[in-house]
Parts: C-alpha cells; structure tokens; sequence
C-alpha cells in the first residue's frame, strides 16, 4: 500500500449526475465534477465521433453544437453543459438520411483521412443554421478553429457551398449543386463579421478558464 | 432541405419515399440482365474507354497494357472515397475508439532528461496503488526492434539508456485514466545524467558515449549514424562553370501535424493470441516487430489497423508504445488502451530531419547543367527508423528531371538527443528539392535566361536513364512546366511585378513505389499481393493489405477491380483491417500503394475476368476474345442481345468449384546500378510536378503571404481526379507549413519548446492560397492503368516556387527555412543598409534582360518538345542515357568514352581534403566495435 505520507495529485471528484439532450436524445449518466464535456460525451454517451486532437482547443476536431452554438468539447466543463441541448456529428443525419452538408463532404472531397471531418461537419453545419447564403469568407471564419491536415481546406470550402446551395433549395443533389452554383460570392466582403457561435472567440477565454480545472490533463504535467 | 439524400454512395435515382427521401437501405441496383438487351442496362461509358480500343478517349501518350481491361466504369470518373460515408457520420473507428470489454488504461512514463543512464526503477509504489494493475519497464522486452532491419536500434522501453526527453522508460496500465497518470508519477526512475549533444554538427565529433553503438562498425566514436558518399560523371566538366551557384541552406525539423495523435488498443484473446488495434500505415513491419519483441511468432498476432487519422510517414514505424500496450495487456489479462496526448505526439516525432545542406551547381557556356555537388547533413535524433534511406534520399533524388553533367553527394545523418526525425511526405527529397530549384532560379538569372526556359531545355526525355542509373519511363516534366507557365500568366509577370509581389517556379521529382522491398529479395518475392473471392451473392471481397489513411488507396483498388470486371464500385467490397486475412503488404510508404497494390489488384480481377468469361463461352458459344463487359452483363461483341448476366455466368463458373478465388501479384521489373547504395531511389515509375506559386510580402514587417499557386503534376494516370487534385491541394498545404511557418523549436538546453498545436503553426484556412490543380497525364507503361503516385511528389515544387517568388518581390534570397516574418525582415533591413536605403519600399526589384541565350534555349526546349513526344509514343525507342546532351553516345558505357567518368561511393584519399561539412563523416575511420552489440 502506498505509505500514509503519500497525497494523491489528484483531487477526488465526487461523481455527479449529468444530463443533457444529446442528438436528440435525454442522457442522463454519472460523471466526476470535475470532467471535460469531450470525456463525458465520449466516454459515457458512446458519441465516438467526437474527436480528442489536442486537448487544448487548437485543431477544433472535437467541436459540438451546444444550444446550436459550435463550441469545442475540449475547453468546455461538462457541468457548464448541463442541461443544454448537444449535437454532435452522430446527429446531423436525419436517420440513415444523411444531412446535406455530410453528403457534400463525402462527394466532394471534403474529408480525406476523416478525423477532422466531424469537427469541421459541426461547425459548418452551425454557419448554414444561420446563413444559407455564405461568402467564402464568411465560410473561412466559420472555420477558421478546425485544423485539416489532409485537404487544404479548398475541397472543404467547396463541400460546404454546396451544401449551401442545397439548403437555399437551389440545388437537388450535392453534384447539381456544385456545377451550377460554383461560388455565390466570388468576391466576398473585405473584412467578414465574426459569426455567433464562432469556434476560436470561445476558446480564447475558455483556454484560461476552464482548460486547466481538469487536473491531469495539463500538457506540461506528466 | 430537399430530397434526394440517402446513405449509400452510388446514383440517384430509386424508390422514394413520400416525403421525397430516399427509403434507407435501398440502392439503385436494377436486376442484372438476363440475356436480352434489357433497358435498365447501361450503355457502355465510350468516354472513358481509350480510343486504342474504340472509346473516345483521347491518348496522346499511345497506347497502355491495360486498355483492354477498361470497361469505362469507373477509372478517371471523379468518385467518392468509398469509405466516405463512415467518415462523415462520425462512425470510422480511429485508434483512440476501439473500446473492448473490461478495457483499462495504459500510461507511459517519460524520461525528464535528454541523454542519462538509467540506474534504478521502483515501481513498488505505483504497484500498490489501488486500481492499478499491471506496471512494466524495459527489463520486460529487452528485444531490439526497428523498421529497417539493418538499424535495429530501439527498445519497447529504455534499456540502460534513456535518448532523449519524452523517451519511453516504464508504463503502467490502471482502471481509468487519471489513476494511470497517478500511478506514473509514482514510478521513481534513478538517473545518472549524461553529457548530451543537440547540435547536429557536434555529432560529428568523436564522444565518450555515442548515443548508440552503431553494430559492428562504428564511424569512429561519434554520433554517425549512416554516411554516404556517391559521385557520378566527369568532374572535369564543373571547371570555368558560365553561372555557378553556392548556397549553403538551413532547415528546421517539421511534425506531419496529423490531427489523430497515435493510439492504441492491445488484446490477448483466449486463445492466447494478440489482437493489436493501430492507426498503422505500414501494420506489416509492426507485426514483425512485435513477434521480435513480445517473443511470439508471427502468426501468433493478428495486427488489425483502425482508421488512420492522417499519417504523412508519422505512423509508418512499429511504435514502443503499441509494444508496451500488448506487454501491459499481457501482465493484466485484459485489453489496454493508450491514447497519447498532443505534447507525446511530438516526442515520437519521425518528422522530417532538420537538415545543413550545401550545394553547388554549374552551368556551362550553353547552360547545360554541367554538375551538382550536394552536401547535406541531417539530424536524426535519438533513433535510427528510417534514417538509412533517408541519408540517400537527400542526394539521389536530386539527380533528376535535369540531365547533369556530373553529380557529388556527401551526405551523413547523425544522432542527436532530440526526438528521432524519420519518414515525412516527400521522404529526403524535400530539402534538397528546395536548395536545387532555387539554385537554378539564380543561375537563370546569372545566365539572362528564363527560369522556365532553363528547365524545358535540360530535362531528361521520357525512357531515360539518369546518371545515378534510375530507369525513368513515362515524364510529364514538360507539359506540367508548359502548363503552369500557361494558367499563370507567367511571361506577364515574372520579373515585371511590382516590390512585394512576386512569382516563382518550382519543380519535382518523386519515386512511385521503392524498388526493392525492405525485408525481402524483390526477386522471389512480390511487393503486393491482393486476392479477390466472389461468392454466390455476386459481391467482390477484395483482400488486401494497402493501408488505406486518408489518401484513398481502399478506393483505389476497389475502382480497379469495379474497372476490369465491370461491376458497380457498391459490389466491391475491400477488406484491408486484419492481418489475419489481409495478404502481406509493405504498407502505405513511398508512395507505392496505387502503383503496387492496384497493378496486383488488377491482375487478380483479369483472372477472375478470365473465369466468367470462359463460362460464358460454355453457355453462348462464342470465344472470349469476342465477348464484351459491361454493367453485370457479358455479351457477343456483335450483337449484345446475345449475352448473360453476370450473375449466370458467375453461377456457371462456381459449378463444381465453389467460390471464385483469385491472386494477384506485382513485383518490380529488375532495375538500377551495382554500386552501394544504387537500391536507394529505385523506383519502377517517377512522378514529376512543376508549380508556380504568388506571394505577397511586405516589405514593412517582413510577412509572406501566398496568394495563388498553380500546381501541375504527373499522375500518369488520374484514377480518381477528385482524390489526385485532395492530394495536390493538400500537399501544397503541407509544404506552404513547411517554408512559411511550421518547425519545431528547440531552445538553448535542448528542450523541444513547441510541442502542441498552439505554438506549431500548421496554416489555418486564412493562410491557404487559391490553388489550381492541374493534373498532367502522361500514362505510364507499368503503372495501373497508366497510374503513378499522387501523394507525395506534389509537396516538393510547393518550397522552392515560394522561395523563388520572394525574391521576385523583394530581391532577396534567405536560404534559412521556415520563411517567418522576422528573418525576412532581418533580411530586408540588412539589404536596406547595404543598399544605403531607409525606406524599404525602395528596395530595388530584381529584373531580367535576356541574353542571347535565352534564344538558343527556346530553340532546344522547342527541339526536345518533339524528340520527347516521339519517346513517349514509343516511336524513337533508341537507348537515351543521362549525358546525351553533352555529345555521348548512349549505346557505348559513358566510362569507356569519355575519360574521367566514373562512379564512386567512397572518397579517394585526395579528394578528402575537400569535402563539405557532412562530408566530414568520412575523415573518420570505420573501427570495430567491441562492445558486443547486435
């Protein structure tokens, strides 16, 4: 046994009960208080799509809609997300339908190696619950938190336009969308609005805040 | 939202429901004909069917091997990647989301010092606390593995050394994660700190204590861990050069930047055999490693690859952690994960080397490129991984697409105390690539030509040999610079831009698949092998090993097979996750899987091909020779109402025999030189890219900023052209990282300062330029299809382009990479003194007066066009060799020729005195060492 001098370095958490709508669905699961929304979501829901990057709010896989807002998993506390409503990438498809915005990823070219893609899925789909009509400068905005790797964000910027136009109605499938409406705003306004809800505004102060209350998950401790 | 969605890949049109969706499950298959010409049936696609075998495609390059195995199905359509939809509805299964049953969790503890001894491991501590379960040190498995057998070198964790911060020392598996992390800080590790060496240039002195013992030779007693010399041509040729350019350059360590950091999942089942889930490109080399390691033979484990969330060579080593994760489960009985946090990912690094490369180029009095001397040294790390190929690849990879005169590479990768640096997208040739191009852009300008110009007057032709003894087949070189040259504008705008605008050129040049397979002779064994089972259900299981991460090689092979046997691509099923039924594949690196896999996976479907329509033959009577595929349906050539489906045909071919199995193989022709080293840069087929890339910088604060790129490169033969522009766009992003903003940063005692996200900076979207992917088709004669790689060689024109377009803009070169805003700027305020100038919008722009060069080179460039176009058609099948340019008579050996000539790959005494700075590596002796190991 480890000896009567030893303090644990880290603080018991009593476990409490957490409760959300999650896609739709009312979860109610045991959590320690002091738990990531990430975690809970992937641990205890069983929503895998949530990805874990880099634990400190810069590559945006783990972004989820909280109340609608795109908000990253990983610099929010799970308690502040309780009772809110969550959407994640397992709920934009309505059903075995999957949700424009997933079927433009897919045809697209908007998701290579995929680990990305549900992060960048979430935020955009949070941009087109607004703004079915966006520049490609307000789409870079929007994603602007997510961090692909594999694409170089242009197949991505095109997959969500197309989207876009399959949400103002223009465009029956994903392909008919992309020829006929290539870009909307081929100029774009000079300097774009930060759009509610936007990923990186919520990480700023989050990174001070919440980040570091869940110990042991610090990159300089080990 | 409107209708029309549905689950499945494939076409539109089906049942729908009410509500205008589409009923989930169903997709559009209409029933197969059954002998008539039905109307569901599909007319063929002649669009994409070559017209050497009556379609309308069009084949400038002639005709290929496999244009009677097209059925114009799906290769060259722009498809989605097959495993698409499990991506985009968050059901792909990374590492990090294998949850088996009564899992508990690995930690690892870390070495807190660069170089150290490690005396003394308590783990009774760590052992009592509640909740863990199993604890393990090096002494578990002492094995040595490695991912090239000649530089075995690393252990699971440290045996009685630690190499450098972030090493593996102990690891502990517990019920959750936090009492894992409490139970590694619980681990007491004695350590006896050693002197440790960061600089890379001072792993070329000798040392008391070399980071390793380098077998049974070792390079003096320093850090070396591979050095390299090659020489080729006639040395003669680089005296009194017309232009000459020296540049001695410096680049920074780079992370591939994957957004998955490595996890993985280990399970010994009940029967006593290891079940290892990973992110693996490369799964065959992890499973050899751990049979080494664990002491347990191959067939013993069964290494399943998840989805592999982007490995650009980062995940292509067998890992210390996936060996400490089946020790953990082994002790507990239970399955363990590992998942790494970001700062870890970078500790295990294998990115690409921090590098000091010198080079000289000379060009003669008809800018003939008259020789390249290469130095480079490269700075490995801790461990070896792929280290020894990579020492080779910084020269050799250099020796085309230009013809040279004569070619000096020294090269040495030394150890240092830092993360290993290894295999990263565009493997060696990177920095070199960069240092070369650049040297070209400046000759051009001491010769008054055009940069462009230069180039198309001094490429090897397609069918060529270089001087190095690399076969090239097909080369696109010239239509890609003729392209970009085009889409850019760029006889408007180069030279003519205004101070902070610039415009630059860019080339390169990649191996499509190595040559020789790292752990066996290529001439017994193939490189890859696919099989392909058809059971009664008519659906195609395609086996294979290709590790499919991200870049679509699953779709590959599933297009391929869906080509020859004339199959919708929703019937091609590929299973490539276990090893247990996956044949033995090298995996996804240099850039081999489309080449290899594809070219075996197409033979496997031409025998299956061959077995349907010889039953078909049975029931109609009529000689395979004459019947057509096409949709699930064979038919009489001359009257396809005379047919069957493919169906009956597939149920006449089973009777009495079962399902249909097939295999298929491809190894690579024999190729290449007898001298040491000459397998390093053998290829079967080379790609080719040229870009052209627009910057802006300016000139106040020394901030780049890439505005437009133009991106040519040679497939051979786009399969999937959505997948071949992903791979260009994404390259381009990776290596803009590369020049502009990403390194890793290590500070003065050592220590890796940037290990997140935050502090590495991949470009975000803001920093993306609009990129124009222009795929270059040049067909090669061996690749599938007329296919070659994709994934790799579009990174390299992306640094020189940028480089050479900064000095466009404001005149200056900086050969210190990543281009940040304060050297730029610590550049331009130094040319402002020199120049006696306060202002830097006054800095003077470069211009360019063409001499009478410039016309003598259009008029070869204008010469070469047509002898390459002959080449490539294969109506001028003469031997072409590297030196043809100079006068030589390609059927005679250039040595009994020309006096002089030689090829060397060891220093002559004289020549000693001489050598660059990693060429400082061969002053030392090779002694025996004796210190026992390997």
């Amino acid at each position: 046994m480890v000896g009567d001098e030893y303090v644990s370095m880290i603080p018991a958490a009593t476990s409490e009960v957490w409760s959300a709508e999650v896609n739709g669905q009312v979860r109610e699961v045991l959590a320690p208080s002091n738990a990531i929304l990430l975690d809970v979501l992937r641990d205890k829901t069983g929503c895998l799509g949530v990805k874990r990057g880099c634990d400190m709010g810069t590559c945006g896989c783990c972004t989820v809609m909280i109340d609608g807002q795109p908000r990253l998993s990983c610099l929010t506390m799970a308690q502040d997300a309780n009772g809110s409503s969550i959407t994640t990438v397992e709920g934009l498809a309505d059903g075995a339908h999957l949700a424009p915005i997933q079927q433009c990823f897919a045809e697209h070219g908007g998701s290579q190696c995929g680990f990305c893609t549900p992060g960048f899925l979430v935020a955009s789909q949070a941009l087109l619950n607004t703004n079915s009509n966006p520049s490609d400068a307000e789409i870079a905005c929007a994603i602007e938190g997510n961090l692909c790797r594999c694409t170089g964000y242009q197949q991505i910027i095109e997959s969500i336009q197309a989207a876009a136009a399959i949400h103002r109605g223009e465009a029956e499938s994903a392909q008919a969308a992309s020829d006929a409406h290539p870009d909307p705003h081929p100029s774009g306004p000079e300097e774009p609005t930060m759009p509610p809800g936007h990923a990186r505004g919520n990480h700023v102060w989050r990174l001070q805040t919440a980040a570091w209350k869940r110990f042991g998950r610090s990159p300089k401790r080990r | 939202m409107s209708g029309g969605y549905k689950q499945q890949p494939g076409s539109g049109s089906g049942e729908v429901r009410k509500d205008g969706k589409r009923v989930a499950g169903k997709q559009s298959f209409g029933p197969p004909g059954s002998g008539g010409s039905r109307p569901e049936m599909k007319p063929r696609d002649l669009d994409f069917i070559p017209e050497m075998v009556g379609g309308n495609e069009k084949q400038p390059a002639g005709a290929h091997i496999h244009d009677r195995a097209r059925t114009g199905t799906t290769v060259g359509k722009a498809i989605p990647l097959v495993d698409a939809n499990a991506k985009v509805t968050g059901q792909a299964w990374y590492g990090d989301d294998v949850r088996l049953p009564n899992e508990i969790i690995g930690r690892i503890v870390r070495s807190p010092h660069h170089y150290a001894k490690v005396v003394s491991i308590d783990t009774s501590k760590a052992e009592a606390l509640p909740g863990v379960i199993a604890v393990a040190t090096g002494e578990d498995a002492p094995n040595k593995f490695g991912v090239l057998p000649v530089t075995k070198d690393e252990h699971a964790m440290a045996v009685e050394k630690v190499r450098h911060v972030g090493d593996l020392v102990a690891c502990v598996a517990a019920v959750d994660e936090a009492t894992a992390r409490e139970a590694a800080s619980l681990i007491e590790v004695e350590y006896e700190v050693l002197d440790s060496i960061h600089d890379m240039k001072k792993g070329l002195e000798d040392v008391d204590e070399p980071i390793h013992w380098r077998g049974k030779y070792h390079v003096g007693t320093t850090n070396v861990q591979k050095r390299v010399f090659q020489e080729f041509g006639d040395r003669s040729m680089v005296e009194n050069p017309n232009a000459m350019y020296h540049g001695k350059w410096k680049y920074m360590g780079v992370n591939h930047g994957f957004t998955e950091p490595h996890a993985v999942v280990a399970h010994w089942d009940s029967n006593g055999r290891l079940q290892l889930y990973t992110p693996q490109q490369v799964p065959h080399y992890a499973h050899r490693a751990l049979a080494t390691v664990l002491d347990v033979p191959m067939h013993q484990i069964n290494v399943i690859r998840t989805f592999v969330g982007g490995g650009f060579g980062g995940k292509s080593d067998p890992f210390p952690h996936e060996m400490c994760a089946a020790i953990l489960s082994r002790k507990a009985g239970k399955p363990v994960r590992i998942t790494f946090d970001r700062e870890e990912v970078f500790w295990v690094n294998r990115g690409r080397h921090p590098s000091h490369i010198e080079v000289q180029m000379y060009a003669d009095e008809e800018a003939r490129i008259s020789g390249f001397d290469i130095d480079a040294l490269i700075d490995g790390g801790g461990f070896a991984s792929f280290g020894h190929v990579t020492s080779y690849y910084n020269g050799v990879l250099a020796t085309a697409p230009y013809e040279l005169g004569s070619f000096h590479y020294t090269g040495a990768r030394v150890w240092t105390n830092k993360p290993a640096s290894g295999a990263m997208r565009g493997h060696g040739a990177v920095n070199t690539r960069c240092a070369v191009e650049v040297g070209l852009d400046d000759m051009s300008e001491q010769l008054g030509v055009d940069p462009i110009d230069l180039r198309l007057a001094n490429l090897l032709p397609p069918h060529s040999r270089t001087i190095s003894g690399f076969r090239i087949t097909s080369n696109g070189m010239r239509q890609a610079l003729q392209e970009v040259r085009k889409g850019s504008d760029w006889d408007n705008k180069f030279r003519k831009l205004p101070l902070g605008k610039g415009i630059g050129i860019g080339c390169g040049f990649f191996i499509s698949g190595s040559g020789l397979p790292i752990h066996w002779d290529p001439n017994k064994f193939p490189h890859a092998t696919v099989h392909i089972q058809i059971d009664m259900d008519g659906g195609v299981t395609v086996h294979t090993g290709a590790a499919d991460i991200g870049q679509g090689s699953t779709t590959a092979v599933a297009q391929v097979v869906a080509e020859v046997l004339a199959l919708p691509i929703e019937m091609i099923h590929v299973r490539s996750h276990e090893s247990d039924t996956s044949p033995v594949d090298l995996g996804s690196y240099s850039s081999r899987v489309t080449f290899m896999n594809a070219n075996a996976a197409i033979r496997a479907a031409l025998e299956i091909k061959e077995k349907l329509l010889n039953a078909a033959w049975d029931t109609l009577g009529y000689h395979p020779d004459t019947l057509v595929l096409n949709d699930r349906r064979i038919y009489y050539k001359h009257d396809p109402a005379i047919g069957m489906s493919y169906l009956e045909a597939l149920h006449k071919a089973q009777e009495d025999k079962g399902a249909l199995i097939s295999s298929g193989a491809y190894r690579s022709p024999p190729m290449g030189g007898v001298h040491k080293g000459a397998a390093a840069g053998l290829a079967p087929a080379y790609s080719f890219s040229a870009y052209v890339a627009e910057v802006e910088v300016d000139v106040e604060t020394g901030m780049i900023k890439c505005t437009d790129v133009w991106a040519a490169h040679d497939c051979g033969k786009a399969l999937n052209p959505l997948a071949v522009e992903g791979q260009i766009i994404g390259s381009c992003h990776m290596g803009l990282g590369q020049v502009l903003t990403e390194q890793m940063v290590y500070g003065r005692t050592g220590h890796l300062q940037n290990a997140n996200l935050l502090d590495y900076k991949i470009p975000s979207v803001h920093e993306m330029p609009n990129v124009t992917p222009i795929i270059i088709e040049s067909c090669d004669p061996e690749g599938p299809f007329g296919a070659k790689e994709a994934g790799e060689g579009p990174l390299l024109p992306i640094l020189p382009a940028v480089v050479n377009a900064v000095y466009d803009a404001i005149g200056i070169r900086i050969n210190d990479l990543p281009l940040t805003p304060d050297k730029v700027w610590a550049a331009i305020a130094k040319r402002m003194k020199v120049e006696g100038i306060d202002d830097p919008s006054e800095l003077p722009v470069p211009r360019l007066d063409f001499s009478e060069l410039q016309e003598k080179l259009a008029k070869r460039a204008a010469e070469h066009e047509i002898r390459d176009k002959k080449r490539q058609r294969s109506e001028d099948t003469n031997a072409y060799v590297n030196g043809v340019l100079f006068g030589f008579n390609p059927d005679i050996p250039l040595e009994d020729q020309v006096e002089g000539w030689k090829s060397a790959d060891k220093p002559q005494p004289e020549q000693l005195a001489e050598l660059g700075l990693a060429g400082k590596a061969w002053l030392k002796q090779e002694q025996r060492h004796m210190g026992g190991e390997n």
